[in-house]
C-alpha cells in the first residue's frame, strides 16, 4: 500500500482485492448515465462507505487524472487502485472499471446491428441521432468552461477555442496537426494559471 | 481491414485526446475518411456510448465493433486504457512536473484544441442528420440535448429515449 492511503485503523470496511473488484464492476457497469455517475459511485463507496481514501486524497487522483490522454476515469481508477494496494489495485481496478462495460457496451452495439435496417429503428435514431449530437456538445461546453481561465485571459482561451473549430471545419484531414499546434501554443502561451476541472466531465 | 491497422488509429486517437469525447475528431477523420466507418454509424456509436454504462469514452468500442466485430470491440478496449495506464505508470514522476507553467498551459491548449475540434466534428455530424424536411423537429431534438447535458439534471437515457419516440412520431 502507498503511504499515501487512508489509515488502516480509520477504515470502515477492511480492504481487500476482492472488494476492490466488486466496487469498480459496480462502478462501471451499474452506472448508465456516464462519466458523472460512474465519478459518483466511485466516491461513494471508496470515500463514504468504506473510507479506503480520503477524500482530498479522491479529489487529488481525480484532478491529476484530468491531463491523461484517452479516458479521464479509467487513469483515476488505476491512480486509487496504486494507492490501495499497488500494481495489483492498478490492474484490479481498471480491469473492473472498463471490461464489464465493454462488454455490454458490445452486445449493445451487436444487438443493434441486427435490427438497424428495420423501419422502426430508422425512424426512432432520426431523433435519436441530433439528440446525442446535442449530448456531444452539451458536454463538450462543460468541458471547454473548466479549462478556460478567468478574467482578462479567458478572451484568449476562447480564441483559441473558436480558432480550432474553425481549423476543424477547413482542415479536417490536418487533425493532429491541429492538435500538436494547440499542444505547443498552449505551452508557449497559455500557461499562467494551472487548469481548473469540473466533476461533470466524466471523460 | 487489416486489425493492426485499426489498432494503430484507435490507438492514436486515444493519445491525442484529453478525455474520451475529444478523440472524436481524429476518430471521424481516420475512420470515415478511408471507408472504414460512415459518418450515421459514428452518430450510433456516440449514442450507444451514452446508453451503456461506464465512462462516456466507451462509444470507442462501438466504434471498433463496426469496423471489425468483437475483434474490433477487443482492440477499441485495449487502445483505450494503455494511454491512461501509461499515466498511472509515470504518476510519481509526472506530478511534479505537471504544476511547471509550460506542462499546464500545454494541457490547457490540448483541451481548447481538442475541444474546438470536437464543435467542428459534431457541426460535420449533425449536417447531414439534418436534412430533409424533419429538419426543425431535428434542430430542436439536438438543442434539447445539449441543454439536459448543460443544466446536469435529467438523465441522458431519458433524453434519448425522448429523442427515439420523437423519431418515431415525427420521422416515419
Amino acid at each position: 500500500m502507498d503511504e499515501g492511503a487512508a489509515p488502516a485503523g480509520k477504515r470502515l470496511v477492511p480492504y481487500s482485492a476482492g472488494r476492490l473488484a466488486r466496487t469498480f464492476f459496480v462502478a462501471g457497469s451499474q452506472s448508465v448515465g456516464g462519466g458523472p455517475t460512474t465519478l459518483y459511485l466511485m466516491r461513494l463507496y471508496l470515500v463514504e462507505r468504506f473510507r479506503w481514501v480520503t477524500a482530498r486524497e479522491f479529489m487529488e487522483d481525480w484532478a491529476f487524472s484530468r491531463v491523461s490522454p484517452g479516458i479521464h476515469l479509467v487513469a483515476n481508477a488505476g491512480l486509487i487502485g496504486r494507492r490501495l494496494d499497488g500494481l495489483r489495485g492498478v490492474a484490479v481496478a481498471t480491469t473492473s472499471l472498463v471490461i464489464p462495460a465493454s462488454i455490454i457496451a458490445a452486445l449493445i452495439t451487436a444487438g443493434y446491428a441486427l435490427v438497424r435496417d428495420q423501419p422502426l429503428v430508422r425512424a426512432a435514431l432520426a431523433g435519436i441521432g441530433p439528440v446525442t449530437l446535442g449530448l456531444t456538445l452539451g458536454m463538450n461546453l462543460i468541458l471547454v468552461q473548466a479549462v478556460v481561465r478567468r478574467g482578462r485571459r479567458a478572451g484568449v482561451d476562447w480564441l483559441a477555442f473558436a480558432l480550432a473549430a474553425l481549423a476543424g471545419l477547413v482542415f479536417p484531414s490536418a487533425s493532429v496537426a491541429i492538435i500538436l499546434a494547440g499542444f505547443v501554443a498552449g505551452a508557449l502561451f497559455l500557461g499562467h494559471e494551472l487548469p481548473r476541472g469540473d466533476p461533470e466531465d466524466g471523460g | 481491414m487489416n486489425p493492426l491497422e485499426l489498432f494503430v488509429i484507435l490507438l492514436r486517437a486515444s493519445l491525442l485526446s484529453i478525455g474520451g469525447q475529444s478523440a472524436l475528431p481524429v476518430l471521424r477523420v481516420d475512420l470515415v475518411a478511408s471507408g472504414i466507418l460512415t459518418d450515421q454509424q459514428v452518430v450510433e456509436s456516440l449514442a450507444i456510448g451514452r446508453l451503456a454504462p461506464g465512462p462516456s469514452g466507451l462509444y470507442i468500442i462501438s466504434l471498433g465493433y463496426f469496423a471489425l466485430g468483437w475483434l474490433g470491440a477487443a482492440l477499441a478496449l485495449l487502445a483505450s486504457v494503455l494511454p491512461p495506464l501509461s499515466l498511472v505508470a509515470a504518476a510519481a514522476f509526472l506530478r511534479r512536473r505537471m504544476v511547471s507553467r509550460w506542462a499546464a498551459g500545454a494541457v490547457r491548449g490540448l483541451a481548447l484544441v481538442t475541444s474546438g475540434m470536437v464543435l467542428s466534428t459534431t457541426s460535420t455530424l449533425a449536417a447531414p442528420l439534418l436534412d430533409g424536411g424533419g429538419a426543425v423537429w431535428q434542430f430542436a431534438l439536438l438543442g434539447l440535448g445539449a441543454f439536459v447535458v448543460a443544466q446536469g439534471r435529467r438523465h441522458p437515457a431519458w433524453v434519448i429515449t425522448a429523442g427515439a419516440l420523437a423519431g418515431l412520431a415525427l420521422a416515419r
